[in-house]
C-alpha cells in the first residue's frame, strides 16, 4: 500500500495563509510534530509520496523525502490518499479493502483507498483527475473525519497535542547536560532533555501541568522558565525567555521574551523581550525588540482573522494572537493587534500604534501605511542572507517559488498599496 | 502628459514628501546628498509618486533613480507610455 498525501483544494489551502502560501498544510505543526508526521505515524505507511501546487512542488522537493507530485506513483500498487487536513487522531480508516472515498458533505476528499485493480479504470493524469474519477466511479460515503480548518486550529489545540505528543514518542530523562543549579518542578516522567542539550544554571524547568521535552542540542541560557507543555526544537536556543505553557518551538530558533501557546515553525528569531500569544509564526521571521502582539480583546468577545484583506473570520475563540508569514520582519517595538495576519516576505516599521489587523505579503508597512518598499530583490537579497546565516540556501526554486507566491498575492497587496499611497498624500 | 506638467508635479510631491521648499528643488538636485531623503522617505516618494501620477513603477529601478531630473525623466516613460 503506498500512501499519497494531498494537499487539499486551493480555497481550504487559503484557510491556512499565510503559513501556507510557501508550504503544505502538513509541514505545519501541532505538538511536538507536523501534521504529515502524525498521519504518516497513524497510517504506518513505509512507502509514502504527495502533491502539492505546482507553483512549489520544485521548492518543496528540496525538503522531502516524499516523491512530489509524480504521476507514476498513482500506479502499481494500492493507494490510500489522504487530504493533509485530515486530523491523524480520528482517522481510523482501513489501509487495506475494498476501494472507497470518503467525501465531506460539500463533496471535498478527505480520503481515497484505492486497490492496484481500480487503478486502471481510473484517469492518473494528476491527483485531481484521478480523485474526480473515483469519486464518479467509486463507491464513495460521506466521511465524518475531523479536519484543521484553519491555522488557529492548530495553536488552540497545541496544548493538548503536546501532551499526547509527548506520550506517543514515550520519552524521558535526562541525555543532555544540566548544570546546577537547576530546578526541575513536577515528575521527572514528563521532563526530556534530549542529547547534546545545555541547560545552563538558574532555568526552572516546571512539569507540574504538562510535559516538556527539549530536543537534541537546544541550549537553554540561565533565568529561562519553561512551562509544560512544551516542545523545544533541535538546536534551538532560549534567551532568559519566560516560556509560558503550551509552546512549540521548532528547530533552530532563537527564543527570548514571554511566549505563550504559540507555534514557531523554525529558523525564526525573537530574540528579545516582548509578548507572543496565541500566535503561528513561520520560518525565518525576526521579531524585533519589543515586538508584542495582543491575543485577547479587552471586551473578551471573539476574535476575528481577516485572511484575504477583506473579510473577518469569526475564529470563534477570545485567545487568538497573531499569524506571521514567512521572512518577514518586524522592527523595534512593532504592536500587533489581536488577530493579526501578517503575509509573507512584508516588514513592518512601527507607528508606535498597534498596526492593522491585515498586512500583505511582499508589503512594507511604513509610518502608517502599506507600501511597496525596495521591491522583491531586497527581500530576496535579505533572506539569502538570512538563510546562509543558519547554513541553508536560498535556491533558484525557492525563488521560482515566491516569485509565484508575490503574483498569487498581488490583487489584495494592490488594494492596500492604493489605499496607503492616497493616504500617504492626505497627510 | 506634457513634461512641464510633470516637472511640476514632480517638485510639488518631493517637496511634500520631503518637507523642503520648491526653491530648494531643482533637476540637480540629489535626493539624499542634497534634499535630505532618508530610505524610508524615498519608498514614501515612489508611493507618492505612483499616486500622484496614477502609475505603479517597478520599486527596484526607482529606487535606483537619484536626481529630481532624473526623476522626472523616469516618470515621465511611466506616464507617456
Amino acid at each position: 500500500m503506498r500512501m499519497i498525501l494531498y494537499d487539499g483544494p486551493s480555497e481550504k489551502r487559503a484557510n491556512f495563509h499565510p503559513l501556507s502560501l510557501s508550504r503544505p498544510i502538513w509541514e505545519l505543526r501541532c505538538g511536538m510534530t507536523t501534521l504529515a508526521e502524525k498521519l504518516i505515524a497513524k497510517v504506518g505507511a513505509t512507502d509514502i509520496a504527495c502533491f502539492v501546487e505546482a507553483y512549489m512542488a520544485d521548492s518543496y522537493r528540496a525538503k522531502t523525502n516524499m516523491k512530489v507530485n509524480d504521476t507514476a506513483t498513482l500506479a502499481g500498487d494500492d493507494l490510500l490518499i489522504v487530504n493533509g487536513r485530515v486530523k491523524a487522531a480520528g482517522f481510523d480508516v482501513a489501509t487495506t479493502g475494498p476501494s472507497e472515498v470518503g467525501v465531506t458533505d460539500d463533496g471535498e476528499v478527505l480520503y481515497a483507498r484505492i486497490t492496484a485493480d481500480d487503478l486502471p479504470k481510473l484517469k492518473t493524469g494528476g491527483i485531481e483527475e484521478l480523485l474526480d474519477s473515483a469519486k464518479a466511479s467509486l463507491p464513495t460515503i460521506t466521511a465524518e473525519l475531523a479536519t484543521w480548518n484553519y491555522t488557529w486550529d492548530l495553536v488552540l489545540a497545541n496544548p493538548e497535542q503536546l501532551t499526547e505528543d509527548f506520550k506517543s514518542a514515550g520519552r524521558d530523562g535526562i541525555e543532555g547536560a544540566v548544570e546546577q543549579p537547576n530546578a526541575i518542578r513536577g515528575s521527572d516522567k514528563d521532563v526530556f532533555i534530549g542529547a547534546g542539550a545545555v541547560i545552563h544554571p538558574m532555568v526552572v524547568i516546571d512539569a507540574e501541568n504538562g510535559p516538556v521535552y527539549l530536543d537534541e542540542d537546544v541550549e537553554v541560557h540561565p533565568f529561562t522558565r519553561i512551562e509544560g507543555p512544551c516542545y523545544v526544537g533541535k538546536k534551538s536556543i532560549l534567551l532568559g525567555a519566560k516560556c509560558r505553557e503550551g509552546n512549540s518551538i521548532g528547530p533552530v530558533c532563537r527564543i527570548g521574551g514571554e511566549v505563550e501557546e504559540s507555534i514557531i515553525q523554525g529558523y525564526s528569531n525573537k530574540y528579545h523581550d516582548g509578548f507572543l500569544g496565541h500566535a503561528y509564526v513561520g520560518e525565518w521571521v525576526n521579531l524585533g525588540a519589543l515586538t508584542t502582539n495582543s491575543d485577547l480583546k479587552n471586551d473578551y468577545s471573539d476574535v476575528s482573522v481577516m485572511l484575504d484583506g477583506r473579510r473577518p473570520i469569526d475564529t470563534g475563540s477570545t485567545k487568538v494572537g497573531s499569524l506571521i508569514g514567512d521572512h518577514t520582519k518586524t522592527a523595534i517595538g512593532t504592536l500587533l493587534n489581536t488577530g493579526s495576519y501578517v503575509g509573507a516576505m512584508a516588514l513592518i516599521m512601527p507607528t508606535g500604534k498597534p498596526l492593522p489587523k491585515f498586512i500583505p505579503s511582499f508589503a512594507w508597512f511604513l509610518e502608517g501605511v502599506t507600501t511597496k518598499g525596495f521591491g522583491k530583490g531586497k527581500l530576496y537579497e535579505t533572506a539569502r542572507i538570512a538563510m546562509s546565516r543558519r547554513k541553508c540556501e536560498w535556491t533558484e526554486d525557492e525563488q521560482a517559488m515566491w516569485d509565484a507566491i508575490f503574483e498569487m498575492t498581488a490583487p489584495i497587496r494592490d488594494d492596500a498599496l492604493r489605499r496607503g499611497r492616497r493616504k500617504m498624500l492626505k497627510k | 502628459m506634457e513634461k512641464s506638467e510633470i516637472t511640476e508635479r514632480t517638485i510639488k510631491v518631493t517637496c511634500e514628501v520631503l518637507n523642503v521648499t520648491p526653491d530648494m528643488v531643482t533637476p540637480e538636485s540629489d535626493f539624499v546628498f542634497d534634499l535630505g531623503a532618508e530610505s524610508t522617505q524615498s519608498v514614501q516618494l515612489v508611493a507618492a509618486f505612483d499616486e500622484e501620477f496614477d502609475i505603479n513603477m517597478d520599486a527596484e529601478d526607482a529606487l535606483e533613480v537619484q536626481t529630481v531630473g532624473n526623476a522626472i525623466e523616469f516618470i515621465e516613460k511611466y506616464v507617456n507610455k
